[in-house]
């Protein structure tokens, strides 16, 4: 607990959080605006039609796996690494707590991020005088899909981060992976892509594709890869000797 | 070379309470003095680098070692392994009788200062040594008090991006004393420090081994430490050169005497008769070999006669140094 206060107080005495929540709060409402306003209304009136607008807030993900990434690499950036270990030389349950920091950061962007662009676009879409279609179960797992889903990705950042601790590396890896990797793996082989991270916590808040996952059992998959890659982060950090 | 005369001071016989534990003891004039830092053939290898080869030494509580040796010696390297930071590739050091990593509660026991640099610049001070204190569950009282002790509760909430290298050194001590250890752990502490930052450092830690507590501070300058240090660990290409106090090391700096004196020849008989090697330089001064002008001065003084002239030509305690460093692995 006291660890994890020390984590906390890390992630807020720096701007570098502030910095990404400021960037998620200016994209959410961008895109919610936009798209909400600019889109003819019959882009609005099917479930999957809104469900596309609404679920644009799990771009929290993305800020809260970046955050992740911080918790770990700049300790190594700035050295602070050094002292940290010599206050708590067991480096697993260091990752530990660093782990539910980034879950907890992670839960802050995805709240911020879905809350703000579900409210924004609810409200652009009654006042446009669309009703809202998506069933109250839909909406439901989109909510807590993309919430828990952006504390997962949080989670995913700091064990990425700990594996590989350069942090323009971590920050390089994470968008390559994001935006290229895979998506060319689930366009060519969407048996094996539907089982990555992203599609898998796609399917989760029910954002569904052909051939994607179901909603729990994509839940269940985000969280596999979280223990995996914590996992090997874990083995990393331990046998990594710090300069 | 008065500067480094000094008195040792004694070895402290109370022994805090806690090092003693689990410590390993041996005798010095009969008081048990617990060994606070131990290495054992403490070896490590990158690549085809030996960086630490071999390395065993050991250090008994309050005194002031200086971890000596020129840059890439291997001293950072060994005192990586020491606080667990890095795995040694053979051997082991312990720090009051555990592998730092299995201490109960290592900041109590052991302060570190590695890198002057190891902050995030954004952060201020304060948080910096509250996101560790907090991390162990020190009060956060405590890091006011250590602030104040380094005397940086003016700067405490500015971020650390603003701080002067000074400033930073002191806030690293500060966080290194946060949970008020009895060993503390400085590599080169006065690099980059100006002369009144260095003569700070060295009160502070005088002021800090007075109380029975210990310091093994490193440097690639003897002369940094030499005010401050009773004995001295010289390592050079990963290898332990020399072990002794000060006051060995010191005596070590035998150049030539030159010493004047208007009855050369009774002089010259008298430090004969000594066993010293004298060699006539004129018809009023002698070269006295291998001797110091304590030595020479002493034997003149014995046998009554005076003396117009005393210097010390050659070797300084920075020399002895050098030479001990300069030596190619074998």
């Amino acid at each position: 607990m006291n660890q994890l206060r020390a984590e906390l107080l890390k992630i807020r005495s720096t701007r570098t959080s502030i910095g990404l929540l400021a960037g998620l709060v200016v994209i959410a409402l961008l895109f919610t605006i936009l798209t909400g306003t600019l889109s003819p209304k019959v882009g609005l009136v099917t479930a999957q039609d809104q469900l596309s607008l609404l679920s644009f807030g799990s771009i929290a993900g993305v800020f809260a796996a970046l955050a992740g990434i911080m918790l770990v690499t700049s300790e190594y950036r700035f050295g602070t690494i050094r002292p940290t270990f010599l206050f708590t030389p067991s480096r697993d349950r260091l990752l530990m707590t660093k782990i539910v920091a980034g879950a907890l950061s992670g839960l802050v962007f995805g709240v911020l991020g879905e809350g703000l662009v579900f409210g924004l676009g609810a409200t652009i879409m009654r006042l446009r005088g669309v009703h809202l279609i998506m069933t109250g179960s839909a909406v439901t797992q989109l909510l807590v899909g993309a919430i828990v889903g952006s504390a997962l990705w949080g989670v995913i950042g700091v064990a990425l981060g700990s594996i590989v601790v350069n942090q323009v590396g971590a920050v390089i890896s994470l968008l390559a992976w994001g935006f290229v990797v895979e998506n060319l793996v689930f366009g060519f082989l969407p048996k094996i892509g539907r089982f990555l991270p992203i599609h898998a916590a796609d399917a989760m808040m029910g954002r569904i594709q052909p051939s994607m996952l179901a909603g729990d059992v994509g839940a269940l998959v985000v969280v596999g890869w979280c223990a995996v890659l914590a996992l090997v982060g874990v083995v990393m950090l331990q046998r990594r000797d710090v300069n | 070379m008065p500067d480094f005369v000094r008195t040792t001071r004694p070895i402290i016989a109370q022994v805090p309470g806690r090092a003693g534990l689990h410590s390993t003891c041996y005798r010095v004039k009969g008081v048990r003095v617990p060994i606070v830092v131990e290495s054992a053939n403490l070896t490590k290898r990158y690549g085809r680098v030996l960086a630490v080869d071999d390395f065993s030494f050991s250090i008994e509580a309050g005194t002031i070692t200086g971890f000596l040796g020129p840059n890439g010696a291997g001293k950072s390297t060994t005192l990586r392994m020491l606080l667990g930071l890095a795995q040694p590739t053979s051997g082991h050091a312990t720090v009051f009788g555990h592998p730092y990593g299995e201490l109960d509660e290592p900041a109590s026991r052991v302060g570190a200062v590695l890198e002057a640099t190891d902050f995030h610049p954004g952060r201020s001070g304060r948080d910096h040594l509250l996101m560790l204190s907090r991390a162990v569950g020190i009060p956060d009282a405590r890091v006011d008090t250590v602030l104040e002790l380094v005397e940086l509760t003016d700067a405490a909430k500015r971020r650390v991006k603003g701080y002067s290298l000074g400033m930073r050194q002191r806030l690293g001590l500060a966080a290194s004393l946060l949970g008020d250890p009895d060993l503390l752990v400085l590599d080169e502490p006065a690099n980059g420090l100006d002369p009144e930052g260095v003569r700070w450092l060295r009160d502070f830690l005088r002021d800090f081994a007075s109380g029975g507590k210990t310091v093994l501070i490193s440097s690639h300058v003897l002369a940094e430490v030499a005010q401050t240090v009773d004995r001295v660990l010289i390592i050079n290409h990963g290898r332990l050169v020399t072990e002794s106090t000060l006051e060995d090391l010191t005596a070590r700096v035998t150049g030539v005497v030159r010493v004047r004196s208007p009855e050369l020849d009774r002089l010259e008989a008298a430090l004969r008769h000594e066993g010293l090697v004298t060699s006539r330089r004129n018809d009023h001064a002698l070269a006295v070999e291998g001797a110091t002008s304590e030595r020479v001065g002493d034997v003149a003084f014995a046998a009554g006669i005076a003396i117009h002239e005393l210097t010390t030509e050659g070797s300084s305690l920075e020399e002895v140094f050098l030479e001990l460093t300069a030596a190619e692995p074998a």
